[in-house]
C-alpha cells in the first residue's frame, strides 16, 4: 500500500505546485510593476508625477541624464475618475432600476429571458462597445457639441455605463432575490402596496449587494481601456464639460507603451501603479461592504416600519422608473446589437472570411481567425490545468477557513480586479522579452493565461464547493483515497460547472484586446507562423479596422463575427451550467422527502 | 489484490454462495496469509476520549461489541453516539481539530495504530443518514469500491454487483436499471443502494448512522429486514433515534448521554430492566 501513499503524495505535490505557481504569478506582477516604476518615480518625483498636469514625455529621456520631457498624470487621474463617476451615474442608475424591475416587477418569463440576455451582454468585447460609441454616439452627439466633435466625457460615460450594466444588474438582482420572502410579506401584511414593500423593504434589505454591485461596476469602468481610447479623444488634458478630448490612465498606458523610451516606460509603469492603487482601494471597499452586509444579517433582524401613506407616491414613481429603465436598457441593447448586425452582415463575404491576406490587400480576416484559435489553444492549455489544479488544492487539500488559504483567495481576487492593460504591460516587458523580443502568439497566450487564472480558479472552486460533502464522505467510507475521490467522484460531479467556466474563459480570450496589442500583434497580418509567429486576434483587428476609416464595412463585419462567436460561447456556457443543476436533482428530491417526513 | 489479502472463512463464503446463488467471490481461493492481522472478530474499545478542539465529546468510553450481531447506539441528539460510530472507520480523521485517545480494536487490528486507513474503511463499511449515491449509474456506484481496490475485470465486477444487490435484496428491482443514474431512484432505494455499495467490498463491519431517519416507513421496514439478514455475515453497528427500531432489531444496545456511555447490555435487558435511572427515563420518556 506504500505505492498508494506515494501516488497520493505525488498528486498533492502536483496540486500544491500549481497553487504556488499562481501565487508566484500574482506576486510577480505586483513586484515587477512596482520595482520597475521606482526609478521613474524617483527621477520624476512622486509629487510631480501625481500632481503634475503636463504630460509631455520625451522618448529620448534616460535615467542617467536630466529630463527633457514632463511627466505629470493629474489630467489622467481626473479623467479616469470623471469618466468612472459618469459611468456610475448612468450604469448605476439604469442598472439598479433594471435590477429592481427584474427582481420584483416582471413575470417569470420576462425575468428569465431578459435576465439572461443582460448576462450575455457581459461577454460582449469592449472593442465592440467602443466601436459602437465611435460610429454611432460620437457622430450623434457632435450635433450638440460646440466644437462639432462628439468625443469626450459624455460619450465615454455612456459607453462605460452600458458596459457596467450587466455587472450591476446581475449582482444587485441576486441580492434582491435573496431577500427573505417573509420580509416582503411582513410589509404587505402591514398594508403596504407591492411597490412600497419593494422600495421600503426589499431594496433596503439588499442594500449591501446593491452597493457591492456598484463598486464592482466602478472597478470595471476604471480598468476599461479599449472602449475608452476609441471614444475619449485621448489628449492629455483635463476633461472640460461634456465634450472635449481627455485621457484616462489606462488609455495613457496603451497609447504609448508601444514606442516608449526608458523614462517614458517607467512613467507608464508608474501610471499602472497608481491605477493599481485605485483598484486596490475599490477591492478593499468591496470587501468591507460584503463583510458589513453579512454582519447586518446576523446582528439585527428588524421588521420593516409601518408604511405611511405619504410613501405611496415615491414608491409608485419608483415602479414607473423601473419600467422606464428596463425598457430603455432593452431598447439600447437591441439597438447596439441590431445596428452592428444590420450594418455588418452584408459585408461578411466568403472573400472577407476566407481569402488569405497579404500586406497591401483589402483586409481579410482568415489569418485573424487562425491567430485567435491558436491563442485560445495556447492560453487554455496553460490556464485551465493550472487553474483547476489550484482550485483542487485550495478546496480539497487545505483546511477550510485557514488563514493561509484566505490569503491566497484574496490574492486571487486581487488578480481578477487588475485592469487588463496592466497584464498587457507586464506581458510585453516579460514574456515578449523571454520569447525572443518580438510579439508572438505564445507571448500573448502567456499574458492572457495569467489573466484567465483567477476566473478559472474561482469558478472551478465554486463548482467544487457545490459538490455535496456527502459524496466525498461516501467515497472515503468505501476506502477510496483522496486522489481517487477527487478524480472519480468530485471532478465528474463538478464537470459541467468547470466546463462552462472554461467556455467563458474562451470567450474572454476572444474578446480581450488591450493585453494582446503589444504582446501578440497589433495589425492584421498574413497567416501566423505557428505559435511563435505574431498575429492580430479578431478583437484587435476590429480595433485596427475601426481606426482606419477606409475599411468601415470590414470593421462592421468583423464586429458581427466577434459578436456571434462570443455570444455563442456564452450561450453554450449557460446551457452546460444548467446541466449541473439537473445532475443534482435526484439529491434535491431526497431533501424534499425528508422535509415531508418531519 | 483486494481479495488476495482477505482471509475469508470458507464457511462465510459458502453461506453467502448458498444464499445468493452465486459462486464465491473471485480470488477467495487464492487467499494468502501475507498479513497476520484480520478485522474479523469483536470490536473492543478501552478508555476512549474524543475532543473537538477544547470540547470533550466522548468521555472515557469502554465497550465490547460482539461480532455478527446488531448493536444499537441510542441517546438524545448531541450525546456523541454518531461521533463514536465514526471512530470505528476513522471518519473523524477528516474533522479538523478532532483528537482521539484510547484503545480501539477491531478483530486483532489496533485501528489507530500504524495501519492503512483505506484498508480499514474497506473492512468497516458505512451507511450515512442521508442516502449519498454518487451521481453515476447504479452499476458504477456498486463497482466503485471494488474498482478502488484494483478489480478491473468486467466479469468480476458484474459478479460483485449482482451479489451485492442480491445481498441488499434489490437485484430484482434494479437488474434492468443498472445503467441508469442512481440519483433517479427513490430515497429508500438510494439508501439500500448505498448499503449494497458498502457490501460490495465485503466488509466485516457495517456502520449505520441513522440509516432510516430520512426514509418512509416501508423503506425503513425493508432496511431493518436487510440488517437482520446481514448480521449472519457482518457486524452491524447502528445509530438510531428510533427506540422501536433499536428494540426490534438490535441484539445489544448502548445508551449515550452527553458523551458518556451510561448503560450497555442486551437489548432486552436495557429496554425491560434498565439498571440506570437515566436510561429508564430516556426510554420511558420516548415510549410515552
Amino acid at each position: 500500500m506504500t505505492k498508494e501513499r506515494v501516488k497520493e503524495g505525488a498528486n498533492k505535490a502536483l496540486f500544491a505546485t500549481a497553487a504556488i505557481i499562481c501565487i508566484v504569478a500574482v506576486i510577480a506582477i505586483f513586484v515587477f510593476i512596482i520595482i520597475k516604476s521606482i526609478p521613474a518615480l524617483s527621477k520624476i518625483g512622486f509629487f510631480n508625477f501625481v500632481f503634475g498636469d503636463v504630460w509631455h514625455p520625451d522618448g529620448d529621456d534616460v535615467y542617467a541624464e536630466a529630463l527633457a520631457g514632463q511627466y505629470g498624470i493629474l489630467t489622467m487621474i481626473v479623467g479616469s475618475i470623471f469618466s468612472t463617476v459618469g459611468a456610475l451615474l448612468i450604469g448605476g442608475i439604469l442598472g439598479f432600476f433594471t435590477a429592481v424591475f427584474l427582481a420584483r416587477f416582471c413575470g417569470p418569463k420576462v425575468k428569465k429571458v431578459f435576465g439572461s440576455v443582460i448576462n450575455l451582454l457581459a461577454g460582449i468585447p469592449s472593442v465592440v462597445y467602443g466601436f459602437f460609441g465611435m460610429v454611432v454616439l460620437i457622430p450623434f452627439f457632435a450635433n450638440f457639441s460646440s466644437t462639432g466633435d462628439g468625443a469626450g466625457l459624455l460619450v465615454t460615460s455612456l459607453v462605460l455605463g452600458i458596459m457596467i450594466l450587466p455587472t450591476v444588474v446581475a449582482l444587485s438582482r441576486t441580492g434582491m432575490d435573496a431577500v427573505p420572502q417573509e420580509l416582503y410579506e411582513g410589509a404587505r401584511a402591514l398594508g403596504a402596496t407591492h411597490e412600497q414593500a419593494v422600495f421600503r423593504t426589499v431594496v433596503p434589505a439588499a442594500k449591501s449587494s446593491i452597493v457591492a454591485s456598484l463598486i464592482l461596476g466602478v472597478g470595471r469602468a476604471i480598468g476599461e481601456t479599449m472602449a475608452v481610447i476609441m471614444i475619449a479623444g485621448n489628449s492629455a488634458e483635463f476633461p472640460t464639460g461634456l465634450f472635449g478630448s481627455f485621457r484616462t490612465m489606462t488609455a495613457n498606458i496603451v497609447l504609448e507603451m508601444g514606442y516608449a523610451g526608458e523614462v517614458q516606460m517607467g512613467a507608464l509603469l508608474s501610471t499602472a501603479v497608481i491605477l493599481l492603487i485605485f483598484v486596490a482601494v475599490i477591492n478593499l471597499l468591496f470587501g468591507l461592504v460584503v463583510a458589513g452586509g453579512k454582519k447586518d444579517k446576523h446582528g439585527k433582524k428588524r421588521m420593516p416600519g409601518i408604511p405611511l401613506p405619504k410613501w405611496l407616491k415615491p414608491a409608485a414613481i419608483g415602479k414607473a422608473i423601473s419600467w422606464v429603465c428596463a425598457v430603455l436598457v432593452a431598447v439600447f441593447l437591441a439597438f447596439i446589437i441590431g445596428y452592428i448586425v444590420i450594418r455588418g452582415v452584408p459585408h461578411i463575404t466568403p472573400d472577407f472570411l476566407f481569402r488569405e491576406y497579404h500586406y497591401g490587400d483589402d483586409p481579410a480576416i482568415l489569418s485573424c481567425i487562425v491567430s485567435t484559435l491558436l491563442l485560445v489553444v495556447v492560453s487554455i492549455v496553460i490556464a485551465v490545468p493550472l487553474g483547476i489544479a489550484t482550485a483542487i488544492f485550495l478546496n480539497e487539500y487545505t483546511k477550510r477557513g485557514s488563514k493561509f488559504v484566505r490569503i491566497i483567495r484574496s490574492a486571487i481576487d486581487i488578480l481578477s480586479g487588475i485592469p487588463s492593460i496592466v497584464y498587457g504591460l507586464f506581458g510585453m516587458l516579460t514574456f515578449v522579452v523571454w520569447f525572443g523580443g518580438a510579439s508572438s502568439i505564445l507571448a500573448g497566450g502567456f499574458t492572457i493565461s495569467i489573466m484567465l487564472l483567477p476566473v478559472v480558479i474561482r469558478s472551478t472552486e465554486e463548482s467544487l464547493k457545490s459538490v455535496p460533502d456527502m459524496f466525498r464522505e461516501g467515497s472515503f467510507a468505501l476506502g477510496a483515497g483522496k486522489v481517487r475521490t477527487i478524480f472519480k467522484v468530485v471532478l465528474p460531479a463538478a464537470l459541467p460547472g468547470i466546463m462552462s467556466a472554461v467556455i467563458l474563459a474562451i470567450g474572454r480570450v476572444v474578446s480581450e484586446t488591450a493585453p494582446l496589442m503589444y504582446t501578440m500583434g497589433s495589425v492584421i497580418q498574413p497567416m501566423p507562423d505557428g505559435v511563435m509567429g505574431s498575429g492580430a486576434t479578431l478583437a484587435v483587428a476590429l480595433y485596427r479596422l475601426a481606426g482606419e476609416y477606409k475599411y468601415m464595412d470590414q470593421a462592421y463585419a468583423t464586429a458581427v463575427v466577434l459578436l456571434v462567436i462570443v455570444l455563442g460561447l456564452n450561450l453554450l456556457a449557460g446551457l452546460i451550467g444548467k446541466r449541473l443543476g439537473k445532475k443534482f436533482q435526484g439529491e434535491k428530491n431526497v431533501v424534499r422527502k425528508k422535509k415531508e417526513n418531519k | 489484490m483486494l481479495f488476495a489479502k482477505r482471509k475469508k472463512t470458507s464457511e462465510g463464503a459458502a453461506s453467502q454462495a448458498a444464499r445468493t446463488g452465486t459462486s464465491a467471490p473471485v480470488g477467495a481461493e487464492t487467499a494468502q496469509a501475507e498479513e497476520q492481522t484480520s478485522y474479523e472478530g469483536d470490536i473492543c474499545v478501552k478508555g476512549a476520549d474524543l475532543y473537538y478542539g477544547d470540547f470533550q465529546a466522548l468521555k472515557n468510553i469502554s465497550i465490547d461489541i460482539p461480532e455478527k450481531n446488531i448493536t444499537a447506539f441510542i441517546g438524545p441528539s448531541g450525546c456523541g453516539k454518531s461521533t463514536f460510530l465514526k471512530c470505528f472507520n476513522r471518519m473523524n480523521d477528516l474533522v479538523q481539530g478532532c483528537k482521539i485517545t484510547g484503545e480501539f480494536r477491531i478483530g486483532d487490528v489496533d485501528i489507530y495504530g500504524n495501519i492503512d486507513v483505506n484498508e480499514l474503511r474497506r473492512n468497516v463499511g458505512m451507511v450515512f443518514q442521508k442516502p449519498n449515491p454518487f451521481p453515476m449509474s447504479v452499476y458504477d456506484n456498486i463497482a466503485y469500491g471494488p474498482r478502488t481496490f484494483g478489480i478491473k475485470k468486467r466479469a468480476a465486477l458484474d459478479e460483485i454487483v449482482e451479489r451485492s444487490l442480491r445481498q441488499a435484496a434489490m437485484w430484482e428491482e434494479l437488474k434492468d436499471r443498472l445503467t441508469k443514474s442512481a440519483l433517479g431512484l427513490s430515497g429508500g432505494q438510494q439508501q439500500r443502494l448505498c448499503i449494497a455499495r458498502a457490501l460490495a467490498v465485503s466488509p466485516k463491519v457495517l456502520l449505520m448512522d441513522e440509516p432510516t431517519s430520512a426514509l418512509d416507513p416501508i423503506s425503513t421496514g425493508k432496511i431493518e429486514d436487510l440488517c437482520l439478514e446481514l448480521k449472519q455475515d457482518v457486524t452491524v453497528v447502528m445509530v438510531t433515534h428510533n427506540m422501536q427500531q433499536a428494540a426490534r432489531i438490535s441484539d445489544k444496545t448502548a445508551f449515550f448521554l452527553l458523551g458518556d456511555l451510561i448503560e450497555y447490555g442486551d437489548t432486552d435487558e436495557i429496554f425491560d430492566r434498565p439498571k440506570n435511572k437515566k436510561t429508564e427515563e430516556y426510554i420511558t420518556g420516548r415510549f410515552g
